[in-house]
């Protein structure tokens, strides 16, 4: 006798109670409250992968998990309100001094909880999926963003203005960076595009593939790289390949302590590139290229200066 | 007696050394490399029709126009044969290390890999490349000091007793401790160093310079050279140090001689091609399955043999899915293992 009839009506109210309050729970997500630091009434977000994540309104304990996301939580000033980062996030000067939780790749998972998150930002998904899923059982919202293209770049900051509660901010910056880029696609149209090799070291020979923003960069900035059909994105590239297709420019990131690319490597391997013969290395700022965050418009307009010298 | 034991030890199965045996093995084995090296010419990313090669060449040598248009021409002469002459240096390097190490040790197991001698180089080559990066020359220099400290410290460990399986032992102890410093150091420095090494440690024939490529081969020159010397003192101390010693064999000198040069060996290839693996295990093996256990013999036939697996795997690495590259020590660990396993079943039958 398992199955009295107390616990069967028992069990209809528990259901009843249940429907209840995902009714409510309904309500909630579809007229958002604006009050401060209201837990009862959480929002519920669609991020970058497409999960619903419910985040209670204007975050005040946000934890960065990447050198981008951290200059966009600043830039939307929110600096306030950022508890803690990774050991890479060293822009701006104020980053370094935030409680820092491991780096991008390998986040401490007992630092973070400590620090009592109600929004943790990730850009990077791929290796952190056990992080996140250890983050959803304890009930803290993670909140993916993760730019794959320049203009993704603006529709990630306005995201996280909304997540954040700042969107007036982000749009507002978002909009500013798309009238720049807009700007630099009108000054390259119509000017030839030279082919590009885009360096990223030498020792051996890597460079960046179809599906990279670097190779989003450089098609912007008026220019066509020469590894722009390769599908894997940071290939181990052929000297021989790269001989043949004649660069008219190299790109490389410049040298910050350790150096990558050996410009002497360059000029005596591809010394018959038009690239070399005519004297055009263009050095551009690592983390203003690969740092998809507000400042990769500036990434944008150095390169696009570099490929079009008058 | 002893001279009986030695000759039943080197004869395993196989008959006399004679110089007519010596001159046929390394013969069909030069005829192998350099028709290897003459296809491995010939192949690559950017397709050379073979017909104009050889004038190409010989315009090179006798400095005529050559066929080539400029860009093939620094394609053939400045990237792709400068990696095949370093393909050839670091295998033939990483052989015989290997076969002095297997001598000396009468350990089948003995190699620059095992006994933590590669460890120590790229140890060495990878403080190089984090801390001393601007440096000329930093990467060779580090990875030769790492090469020779390393075995330093595996010698004075295992050298206690008359028994090879104790330096084995120290060798294991050692390379394990150094990966771990490897690993260490790694997740120490920042991600896009992480990257650069990485891929260096899995071999690269691609970026060396000239001044690299000379280093090694001068390496692989002098020391196959000291080796051979040491080959007959090697072969008498198989059968047993005491032995070879109330023998009139100085095995002490020989001993550190050989460690030497075989650190040297191990840490010129290191620096320049990274790690590339299997090549100092497999290769003396399969000399002494085609020329007999004489060690005049295995030691040559070791480092024509090194180079060849080398190239042809490096040839490998950089055509099979052209224009992307793949590592070269990856190449020599797929073809070097299956290759390693058939030898060992066969020869047990």
């Amino acid at each position: 006798m398992r199955y009295s009839p107390l616990t069967t009506k028992f069990n209809a109210f528990i259901f009843a109670l249940a429907a209840l309050l995902l009714f409510a729970g309904c309500r909630g997500a579809g007229a958002p409250a604006q009050k401060d630091g209201d837990a009862g009434s959480r929002r519920s977000f669609t991020d970058g992968l497409g999960r619903a994540v419910s985040i209670a309104p204007n975050p005040q304990r946000v934890i960065s998990l990447a050198p981008n996301l951290t200059e966009i939580l600043f830039a939307l000033g929110l600096e306030s309100r950022i508890v803690g980062v990774t050991s890479y996030c060293d822009f701006p000067e104020a980053a370094t001094t935030k409680e820092k939780v491991g780096d991008t790749l390998q986040p401490n998972l007992e630092k973070i909880i400590s620090l009592k998150p109600d929004l943790v930002v990730v850009s990077t998904s791929s290796q952190l999926e056990n992080l996140m899923r250890r983050l959803d059982q304890l009930a803290i919202p993670v909140y993916v963003t993760n730019p794959r293209a320049v203009r993704e770049v603006a529709a990630s900051i306005r995201s996280m203005g909304e997540v954040t509660g700042t969107s007036e901010r982000a749009r507002d910056l978002a909009g500013e960076m798309e009238s720049r880029i807009d700007a630099v696609e009108r000054r390259v149209r119509g000017l030839p595009r030279p082919s590009v090799l885009y360096v990223l070291q030498t020792g051996p020979l890597i460079t960046a593939g179809r599906n990279t923003f670097i190779n989003d960069l450089i098609n912007i900035a008026g220019g066509k790289s020469i590894s722009g059909d390769e599908t894997a994105d940071y290939p181990q590239f052929s000297r021989e390949t790269v001989v043949a297709r004649a660069p008219e420019v190299i790109v490389a990131p410049s040298s910050h302590g350790v150096e990558f690319v050996k410009e002497s490597d360059l000029r005596r391997d591809f010394a018959t590139t038009p690239a070399i013969r005519s004297n055009r290395i263009v050095w551009v700022t690592p983390d203003l290229v690969d740092r998809p965050g507000p400042r990769i418009v500036e990434g944008l307009e150095q390169l696009a200066k570099g490929l079009h010298q008058e | 007696m002893y001279i009986m034991k030695t000759e039943t030890l080197i004869g395993q199965g196989k008959s006399y050394l004679t110089v007519r045996r010596a001159l046929i093995v390394i013969s069909v084995l030069l005829l192998a490399l350099l028709g290897f090296a003459v296809a491995a010419l010939s192949l690559g990313s950017e397709h050379v029709a073979a017909g104009q090669l050889f004038p190409a060449l010989i315009s090179k040598l006798i400095g005529t126009a050559s066929p080539l248009s400029r860009e093939q021409d620094v394609i053939i002469f400045s990237l792709r044969l400068p990696r095949i002459a370093m393909a050839i240096g670091v295998g033939a390097a990483l052989a015989v290390a290997g076969a002095g190490f297997q001598a000396l040790l009468r350990n089948p197991l003995a190699d620059p890999y095992v006994l933590g001698v590669s460890g120590g180089a790229a140890l060495g080559s990878i403080t190089a490349i984090i801390f001393a990066s601007g440096l000329s020359y930093s990467r060779p220099l580090f990875g030769f000091a790492g090469a020779a400290i390393a075995t330093l410290i595996v010698y004075r460990l295992g050298k206690r007793e008359d028994d090879p399986a104790h330096l084995v032992l120290a060798g294991v102890v050692m390379s394990t401790f150094l990966s771990s410093v490897i690993v260490l150091m790694t997740a120490m420095t920042d991600n896009v160093k992480l990257r650069n090494i990485t891929l260096w440690l899995l071999g690269d024939l691609s970026s060396g310079a000239v001044e690299g490529l000379i280093f090694v081969l001068i390496a692989v020159a002098v020391g196959a050279a000291i080796l051979v010397t040491q080959s007959r003192a090697l072969n008498l101390m198989m059968i047993g140090e005491r032995d070879a010693f109330a023998m009139g064999v100085e095995t002490a000198r020989v001993r550190w001689v050989v460690h030497l040069t075989a650190s040297l060996l191990t840490g010129a290839a290191v620096s320049a091609g990274g790690a590339i693996g299997y090549v100092g295990l497999v290769t003396p093996h399969l000399a002494r399955l085609a020329a007999g256990s004489d060690n005049r013999l295995v030691i040559p036939a070791s480092a024509i043999g090194g180079a060849l697996m080398v190239l042809i795997a490096d040839t490998i690495a950089r055509t099979a899915l052209a224009p992307r590259e793949l590592p070269t020590g990856a190449i020599t660990a797929l073809i070097g293992a299956p290759v390693f396993v058939y030898l060992l079943l066969k020869s047990r039958k």
